[in-house]
């Protein structure tokens, strides 16, 4: 120790700091024996030093992970070369419960390990330092940050009225199952569709009767589809979904089962009764297709022969 | 008569130390060679009785050397000098034909002893004279990342069981705006997973990365006789035992040969199972122009793909420099 102390005096020192400081010191033997405990350990443990020193880790704290501390600690001991773990593989060594009512944001403490070979006078290696830090914080923070950020991204690529996929999000899926269909040649279909003299509705009712049968028409939507397909809001009253592994003739049939159940829902707004109608256009992926927008057209192609044909239809796109 | 004695190291700062290292009163005729093939034409030139031979080299290396040295039947003795310190690195190239093995970074003693253990060295000549060769900064670090290197490989050799092949490490000066360039040229598209960890000591400080393709996993997993599924709990302490070993052994390597120690922060998780141009979101403007070191490790006949880079902070240039210096002894 550098000063002009005397190195009983700095030792002291040393020993003082190293039992208040707030971090986890424990010293083991070649026998996992417990040699050192400093003051946080006992103060979380609720274990003494007295109760512990000499006595085998394993033993002393039978939830301790046994495999896993030992294949960290052999490899110090063998390699003679630090050892670092962090919450993320396990979120503690020693289980230490919360001790803090106000500030305490989890049941336990989240620790991060530092394993240290400590060399003896004989040059080597016969003990090894374990340092346990308290990153509970840091741990509650990056796992509620994860959090906000999914259900950010959640919130992102959904419709706020209908709670499907909005035109952004859909559209890349679209372009991802193109792009699997390319590479796999499995086939998938495309139901474009669209409701029938929806302005009218608008103009007669008003607005919010429009965003009912919106509403309706997408929860209907929901019902009818698998949960591998893929359904987004494309536009006003426009929506997509995409049928995986499907062909045109099974997805012209999902297409008139949904064509029927929409023609027979009445809806009750005010003192009206209002009932309206789809048009649905059906395209499968084909070889011929260079890419996602190419399929797009092909169902919007369908899409326009089925309002043309007089509404209330689906059309499989011929190519 | 003086003994043609032959350097073959592409570092000129190792060629330095190992004319240095020989002995004073041995009467010799040095040359000097950068690579496997500018040495084979000095060998059959006749300027090398004695081969004092490199492993890692571009162009060829050791071994390829050391297999034309045997087919061509050219007479020489062959001492080899490698910073890759793997046993079986040793048992190669003795099964090559080489005379002995000596380990970077170079021992004066030790080149005398087996200079006398195989009855090379003469009666005593005149002495010879002092070499003066300009190295340059960079090369010397090269040259200290080269031995650190081989300690890591090694000790990455014994955890595996397996054969670490050291293609050398890459040391070069590179910008701030320029990291994501740097780090995309080591995996182009693949998904990686990287862990990051910072050092600090005697005016030294910066952080390592390593980074580990994602395909690596299932082989690392075999090598390690790793039970049950490699799941992402798996792959994660896969990822640190690795980063451990190699991190660690690369800083001590390198703390060693300039009597320094570091001091290591806690590891970072950088990523999982992302592109590598998603790595970093890091503002990296902080600093203009550093010094960086990047290690490849390849595992033989395994898809094992790992990059190790130490990046020194923009301050600490001055320090390792001065502390590299120490080294021209």
């Amino acid at each position: 120790m550098p000063g002009h102390n005397t190195d009983i005096e700095g030792f002291h020192w040393l020993m003082d700091m190293v039992q208040t400081l707030d971090v986890g010191l424990m010293v083991l033997d070649r026998d996992y024996r417990i040699m050192l405990w400093n003051g946080f350990m006992e103060n979380h443990s609720g274990q003494s030093a007295a109760d512990v020193i000499g006595n085998n880790l394993f033993e002393q704290f039978p939830d301790i992970s046994k495999n896993w501390f030992q294949n960290k600690a052999e490899s110090v001991f063998l390699l003679e070369s630090r050892a670092f773990t962090t919450y993320e593989q396990r979120p503690y060594l020693l289980r230490f419960k919360n001790y803090r009512p106000i500030t305490g944001t989890a049941e336990f403490m989240y620790q991060n390990m530092t394993l240290i070979p400590l060399l003896s006078p004989d040059g080597k290696i016969n003990h090894i330092g374990v340092i346990l830090y308290d990153v509970t914080d840091i741990a509650i923070g990056k796992y509620a940050l994860e959090a906000a950020n999914t259900s950010l991204a959640k919130l992102s690529r959904t419709d706020r009225l209908t709670e499907l996929y909005n035109r952004g999000y859909w559209e890349e899926c679209l372009q991802v199952e193109f792009a699997r269909y390319q590479r796999t040649k499995q086939t998938s279909t495309l139901i474009m569709f669209d409701i029938d003299h929806f302005k009218k509705v608008n103009d007669t009712y008003g607005h919010q009767a429009g965003d009912e049968v919106i509403r309706l028409t997408s929860r209907t939507l929901r019902s009818s589809i698998r949960t591998t397909d893929i359904a987004g809001r494309y536009g006003g009253e426009e929506f997509g979904v995409i049928l995986i592994d499907t062909n045109a003739e099974q997805s012209h049939y999902l297409a008139e089962r949904l064509r029927k159940k929409i023609a027979a829902l009445k809806i009750g707004f005010q003192q009206h009764e209002i009932q309206f109608t789809i048009s649905l256009g059906v395209a499968e992926v084909s070889p011929a297709m260079s890419d996602h927008a190419q399929w797009l057209s092909a169902s919007d192609q369908a899409l326009y022969q089925a309002k043309h044909g007089g509404r209330n239809q689906s059309v499989v796109f011929a190519g | 008569m003086p003994t043609p004695v032959l350097i073959c190291d592409d570092s000129s700062f190792a060629q330095k130390q190992m004319a240095r290292a020989l002995p004073d009163d041995w009467d010799v005729t040095l040359s000097f060679a950068a690579n496997g093939a500018e040495g084979l034409d000095a060998l059959r030139a006749g300027k090398g009785d004695i081969l004092f031979l490199d492993l890692n080299m571009p162009v060829l290396d050791g071994y390829q050397v050391l297999e034309t040295i045997r087919r061509e039947d050219l007479n020489t003795m062959v001492i080899v000098v490698s910073g890759d310190i793997q046993p079986e690195a040793r048992t190669r190239v003795l099964a090559l034909g080489a005379l002995d093995f000596i380990k970077k970074p170079i021992d004066a003693d030790k080149i005398g002893e087996i200079l006398d253990k195989y009855g090379i060295r003469g009666a005593p000549g005149q002495t010879q004279p002092d070499i003066d060769f300009k190295v340059d900064a960079l090369d010397r670090i090269q040259e200290i990342a080269n031995v650190a290197m081989g300690r890591a490989g090694d000790l990455l050799a014994r955890l595996l069981g397996a054969f670490v092949k050291l293609p050398g490490p890459k040391v070069r000066m590179i910008e701030g705006r320029d990291l994501h360039m740097r780090l995309s040229a080591i995996e182009a598209s693949t998904a990686v997973s990287a862990v990051c960890q910072g050092f600090i000591g005697a005016g030294i400080a910066g952080e390592a990365m390593l980074t580990f393709s994602e395909s690596s996993f299932a082989d690392i997993a075999t090598l390690m006789r790793h039970e049950g599924e490699i799941d992402d709990n798996a792959e994660l302490e896969l990822l640190m035992d690795i980063s451990n070993i190699l991190i660690g052994a690369c800083l001590k390597g390198v703390a060693d040969q300039l009597d320094i120690s570091f001091s290591q922060g806690h590891p970072i998780i950088l990523g999982r199972h992302v592109n590598i141009s998603e790595l970093l979101d890091y503002d990296t403007s902080r600093w203009n122009r550093t010094l960086a070191i990047e290690i490849e490790y390849r595992i033989e006949n395994r898809n094992i793909d790992c990059d190790l880079m130490l990046l020194f902070s923009e301050d600490s240039l001055d320090a390792l420099h001065e502390r590299t210096s120490f080294l021209d002894f």
